[in-house]
């Protein structure tokens, strides 16, 4: 008797474009978040795993960064918004067969730092635009594609350092 | 005082004038119907689908996933499974899903495959629903709802039989399975209009002859028998759906996007259809400088026919200076008469946006599915009509610079 096994596996890999950080905003209620998704060239530099002592203290500083949101981006602030929420992390997406340890193979990773935060508003329509001191934070960094839904519905805007703002102005 | 005596002088030269304003207010006019026509467009399109949170369908690019699912243009690299689908919509985020079958035709409008959920959650323009004009929903396997433009285009009415063609362009027919029109839909101005809708249960109905996309030779199953059939669907093309809240979309998003079983993509429509403009807006913008540049091409025009008429216009300008009139107040009354000219063609040219607008516009909304809103000018049209005025009144410095000369050397008389 004999048996065949039929390995199937799906093989899919999430798209990385070094330059092109990923934001999305979602408005409900009274509540925005933001949440952040930039490749770690565009925050460090580098993307292959941190070793050295000044690599990890590269990558510590950035989330420490991260972790005070005014230094990426900011809210009118008589739209009343508390942070009620956040999480900061580097996602390490270590793409190595088990079986290969050479190191010549690390320049291969992506590091992605993700971000994000979680608003009550007292007044959610005063949000008419959002400002990015992102790119002035981070001189690495590229564009920033954000996806926005609120009510209204959806829609997407591009920004860059020499604009560093997107105007919400009747979409929440 | 003045404006009487340019009213006068200009009213002296009416056919000249008149030429000059009309071709002023031609340029204003293409001008304004192109902003007119751009902003109609860009709400029209972004009106098409309002409320549906997210689009899935097989992985795809996300404008190609909106043309296809929402335009109906274009077509789909894959369907997905019926499987896939309800492990999505299983998920806890959704709230209420359309699934959405393509891949036929009648007579050059596309067969859509749905249920009755897309009647109730499909809406445009906001908040607005798409209605039933005439008869009822779909309740025999055979039968068919049309938009008002196939209804109108084809001259259908309810109880029409009809034959669905096997894919997009092609010559086999689905002809041993005929439909009959059970209701038209009212207009809606978006790709509804153009669409053969069906229920997901006639889609698998007609193909139960068919396999990897041609028919069984010979093989034809009677219609009886087929209703007593389990026409399940068994894939999709796309769906529609609606999330719980907002604040998972994302989340939800990256599940559909990195579901292992299946490469499928979600899209958000606000996002994609921001992306697809982007692509057009190349040819607004282009449409854009071609009426700036006849705008000033016209201003260019005006400046030379006040020029070619100073020669004639030197005597004219001796009996101002005769009558006392200080070479300055003959640059006034040049710039007063480019001034009055650029007045007029506004109100021309409103006059004449506003005749054709009402004209066309059934036309319009009837061919391109575009509804140009007749209002009131905008601010931004205030500006721009200041902006001009200005424009033409500095551009005629330059011949009234030269009538000065004119008038300090040629004094009372005329050297010519």
């Amino acid at each position: 008797m004999t048996f065949t096994i039929s390995a199937e596996e799906t093989r899919q890999v999430d798209k990385h474009e070094h330059g092109v950080g990923e934001l999305n905003i979602a408005v409900e209620g009274s509540t925005i978040e933001f949440e952040f998704m930039i490749p770690g060239a565009d925050i460090v530099g580098f993307e292959y795993v941190a070793k050295s002592d000044e690599d990890i203290a590269k990558i510590n500083q950035a989330l420490k960064t991260f972790d005070d949101y005014t230094n990426i981006f900011t809210i009118p602030s008589n739209s009343l918004c508390e942070l009620n929420g956040q999480k900061v992390a580097l996602k390490e997406d270590d793409e190595h067969d088990e079986h290969d340890d050479h190191d010549e193979h690390a320049e291969e990773n992506h590091n992605e730092f993700y971000a994000k935060y979680s608003f009550e508003c007292g007044n959610i329509n005063a949000i008419k635009e959002v400002n990015f001191p992102y790119f002035a934070t981070f001189t690495n960094s590229g564009e920033l594609e954000v996806q926005f839904i609120s009510n209204m519905g959806s829609t997407s805007f591009e920004v860059e350092g020499d604009e560093p703002s997107i105007n919400t102005d009747g979409k929440i | 005082m003045l404006l009487k005596l340019t009213f006068n002088s200009l009213y002296a030269r009416l056919l000249t004038v008149g030429m000059t304003v009309f071709a002023i207010s031609l340029s204003l006019m293409l001008y304004m119907s192109v902003e007119k026509l751009r902003t109609s467009a860009y709400t029209s399109f972004t009106d098409t689908i309002s409320q549906t949170d997210l689009i899935v369908g097989a992985r795809t690019s996300s404008v190609q996933l909106l043309l296809y699912s929402v335009f109906r243009i274009g077509n789909a690299t894959n369907n997905i499974t019926w499987e896939s689908y309800e492990d999505v919509i299983n998920k806890k985020e959704v709230a209420w899903s359309v699934p959405i079958s393509l891949g036929d035709s009648h007579k050059g409008f596309r067969v859509m495959g749905t249920n009755s959920e897309f009647f109730k959650r499909y809406k445009y323009r906001g908040e607005q629903s798409i209605e039933l004009e005439q008869g009822k929903n779909l309740d025999d396997l055979y039968d068919v709802i049309i938009g008002a433009g196939v209804a109108e285009k084809l001259n259908y009415s309810v109880g029409t039989p009809l034959i669905v063609s096997h894919g997009l362009q092609s010559f086999s027919d689905h002809d041993d399975q005929p439909f009959k029109v059970s209701g038209i839909l009212a207009k809606t101005g978006t790709p509804v209009d153009n669409t053969v809708i069906v229920s997901l249960e006639a889609i698998e109905a007609i193909h139960v002859d068919w396999s990897t996309g041609a028919k069984i030779p010979g093989q034809i199953t009677p219609v009886e028998e087929i209703r007593q059939m389990d026409l399940s669907p068994k894939n999709i093309t796309a769906a529609l759906i609606g999330v719980n809240s907002k604040l998972q979309i994302f989340q939800l998003q990256r599940w559909i996007n990195e579901y292992p079983e299946e490469s499928l993509s979600s899209i958000l429509p606000g996002v994609a259809l921001q992306e697809l403009w982007r692509i057009v807006g190349v040819v607004e913008n282009l449409l854009l400088g071609i009426s700036v540049t006849v705008i000033f091409t016209t201003l260019i025009g005006m400046t030379a026919i006040i020029f070619s008429s100073l020669n004639e216009r030197r005597r004219e300008m001796a009996i101002w200076r005769a009558m006392g009139a200080s070479p300055k107040v003959v640059i006034g009354l040049l710039m007063l008469e480019a001034f009055i000219i650029s007045v007029m063609s506004i109100i021309v040219s409103t006059v004449m946006l506003f005749l054709t607008l009402y004209v066309l516009q059934p036309w319009i909304d009837n061919t391109y599915g575009i509804l140009v809103n007749i209002e009131m000018l905008a601010v931004k049209d205030i500006y721009i009509f200041m902006l001009f005025i200005i424009a033409a009144s500095l551009v005629s410095l330059i011949p009234a610079i030269r009538a000065y000369w004119f008038s300090i050397n040629d004094g009372m008389t005329i050297k010519i």
